[in-house]
């Protein structure tokens, strides 16, 4: 359900929280209480050690050595494998990513307030309409994308069957460059842009109703009470979905290896696609590793900005 | 005034019909693929519904794969690393809200470094840190990765910061040890947070794909997405199989999803604005 990644989420929440103020040490029985503390926190810390930093530093290090599986004396390279990286394939990955992503960011956003809004204009019944945007995330994406690569199939898919239905030309859309990205976009779009929804119906909530009550009063019609009051009142949300949704964006993979396998191509190679590709087809691991460092790079960048842009938010209030 | 009211609602009924209809189409789509006979599938003249439904199919599909096993694989996989990830971040979520200990901030920021490193960066590295390990098709290769949960040490942290600190002292003033204090005062007021985690972490390690993708390469210890796909790949113009075997795949989730809707919004709302 690509909620896709909660461990990626509120990143910036937690960098600014901060780490725990050392509070005074307790009087009674200090080792004792420590042992036990340090026996809480040991699983979450040397698994993360583990499983998170080392692989961290082995990806950083070997990319900077020459690779391959078949390798078997690494020699340092310098950054030779980034150069090989962006001239073969991956510079054109990083701008498939890009601009997916950018659309994604878009759709699902877009519709994600939309909708919320929708939800939240207090028609009887349709606040209850809000649990079925959550199916298409919470089920598994492998099986909707074998759904949309039937829909999209040629001649008796449901697309190009409403393409003939109104006399329009049909399409072969995943082996076509130019439409398989819109194609892969539209179906990760559609499987992603409820959270988006439940996110914005939350953040609606949060604004107080008497301030949108006082607005009213002040005869604002419901487009100026969106634009003067929910979306300004709304920034740091929106920001948090925003971190969210781009970081999903980047990371598109199973959408992309059940529907097109990066093709036709490359016309829908990604940037985590390359490095599966060139990690686990290819066998090589140098180009992987170097696309590795570049998407651990941009989620970084994300992850900075996320936490000056809400630095900025929050001294704004 | 009354009437632009009535036409306002109408708009938006009409848009949020419009959206669970795009929403709900594909499934309707991938049940009518899947009863469909193995001409109608490719026949594009053929109507929507199949004019005899074919419930074999779904038996057909079920005999073509070891679904079964896939689907054991999936729940070992996902009640394991869901069970680990609470536990784990619930015991350090009250150490760092609660207790006091040398290292405790260094400690923190390595628990929540993990938030800065996402998996699929890392996929390469992984795969051999978990072949030098010989964990590789394993049912520890796929579960002991996905225990430390940075996100959860953090919100569960955040819940015991909220709690009041005088019912562990009042605990200990009685003669409870430690671990009591933890077991029988604490642990117990973090219900709420742990049902809403719950359903969502499990469902996400349920669907997980690219993580069992890169530590999984045999039939037998594949989970079901990727033994769908692997099934895709077998019976290519299948589709009304493929379909078939989508469905079978889909129908648990959607009911757990359906029974646990209130937790999951609860949930997806806890993990990414709070």
């Amino acid at each position: 359900m690509r909620l896709r990644h909660p461990m990626e989420r509120g990143v910036a929440e937690l960098v600014l929280a901060g780490a725990p103020a050392r509070g005074p040490r307790p009087a009674r029985r200090p080792y004792r209480t420590w042992a036990l503390a340090y026996a809480f926190v040991a699983p979450t810390v040397v698994l993360t050690v583990l499983f998170s930093l080392v692989p961290l530093a082995m990806l950083l290090w070997r990319s900077l050595y020459s690779g391959g599986v078949f390798d078997l004396a690494p020699e340092f390279v310098g950054l030779d494998n980034y150069a090989r990286m962006l001239a073969e394939g991956g510079g054109h990955a990083l701008g498939v990513t890009g601009v997916y992503t950018a659309g994604f960011i878009v759709l699902t956003m877009g519709a994600g307030l939309v909708l919320a809004l929708l939800l939240n204009s207090g028609a009887p019944g349709v606040a209850r309409l809000r649990a079925p945007f959550v199916i298409p995330l919470v089920v598994p994406v492998v099986a909707t994308a074998l759904i949309w690569a039937n829909m999209f199939a040629p001649q008796f898919g449901l697309v190009n069957r409403l393409l003939s239905a109104v006399h329009l030309p049909q399409a072969d859309f995943l082996s076509s460059p130019g439409l398989a990205l819109v194609a892969v976009l539209t179906f990760g779009a559609w499987q992603f842009f409820g959270q988006n929804v439940v996110l914005y119906v939350a953040a609606l909530k949060s604004v107080p109703r008497d301030v949108l009550d006082a607005a009213s009063v002040d005869g604002a019609g419901a487009w100026r009470r969106f634009a003067h009051v929910q979306w300004p009142m709304m920034r740091r949300h929106t920001l948090l979905i925003w971190v969210v949704t781009t970081l999903t964006g980047l990371q598109t993979f199973t959408q992309i290896y059940v529907l097109t396998q990066g093709g036709p191509d490359g016309a829908t190679q990604t940037a985590l696609y390359y490095v599966y590709n060139e990690g686990f087809v290819q066998f090589d691991t140098g180009r992987a590793n170097a696309m590795g460092v570049a998407l651990f790079l941009l989620s970084l960048l994300i992850t900075v900005t996320q936490i000056w842009l809400l630095g900025r938010v929050d001294r704004a209030r | 005034m009354r009437a632009s009211l009535i036409a306002r609602r109408s708009v938006v009924y009409l848009l949020l019909g419009l959206a669970v209809l795009i929403v709900a189409f594909p499934l309707v789509w991938m049940a009518v693929s899947a009863l469909k006979t193995d001409a109608e599938i490719i026949n594009p003249a053929a109507p929507l519904w199949p004019r005899d439904p074919q419930w074999s199919n779904i038996g057909r599909a079920l005999a073509q794969a070891p679904f079964g096993r896939w689907f054991l694989n999936t729940a070992i996989f996902g009640v394991a690393a869901t069970a680990g990830q609470l536990a784990s971040g619930l015991l350090a979520g009250y150490a760092f809200a609660l207790l006091d200990f040398p290292a405790k901030r260094l400690l923190f920021m390595v628990a929540l470094s993990g938030l800065m490193v996402p998996f699929s960066a890392i996929i390469v590295p992984m795969s051999q840190l978990l072949g030098d390990l010989g964990w590789l098709n394993t049912y520890q290769g796929l579960i002991v990765p996905n225990i430390a949960s940075a996100l959860g040490a953090f919100l569960f942290r955040q819940f015991f910061l909220g709690t009041p600190r005088e019912l562990g002292e009042a605990a200990r003033i009685d003669g409870a040890s430690e671990l009591r204090v933890f077991f029988e005062v604490y642990a117990p007021l973090a219900r709420p947070v742990v049902a809403a985690l719950a359903i969502i972490l499990f469902l996400q390690n349920w669907n997980n794909f690219l993580f069992p993708l890169i530590v999984v390469n045999t039939t037998e210890m594949a989970v079901l997405s990727q033994g769908l796909s692997v099934f895709q790949s077998q019976f290519t113009t299948q589709y009304n199989l493929i379909m078939a075997a989508s469905l079978i795949t889909i129908v648990p989730v959607l009911l757990v999803a359906v029974a646990a809707q209130r937790h999951i919004i609860e949930g997806i709302t806890l993990g990414a604005l709070d």
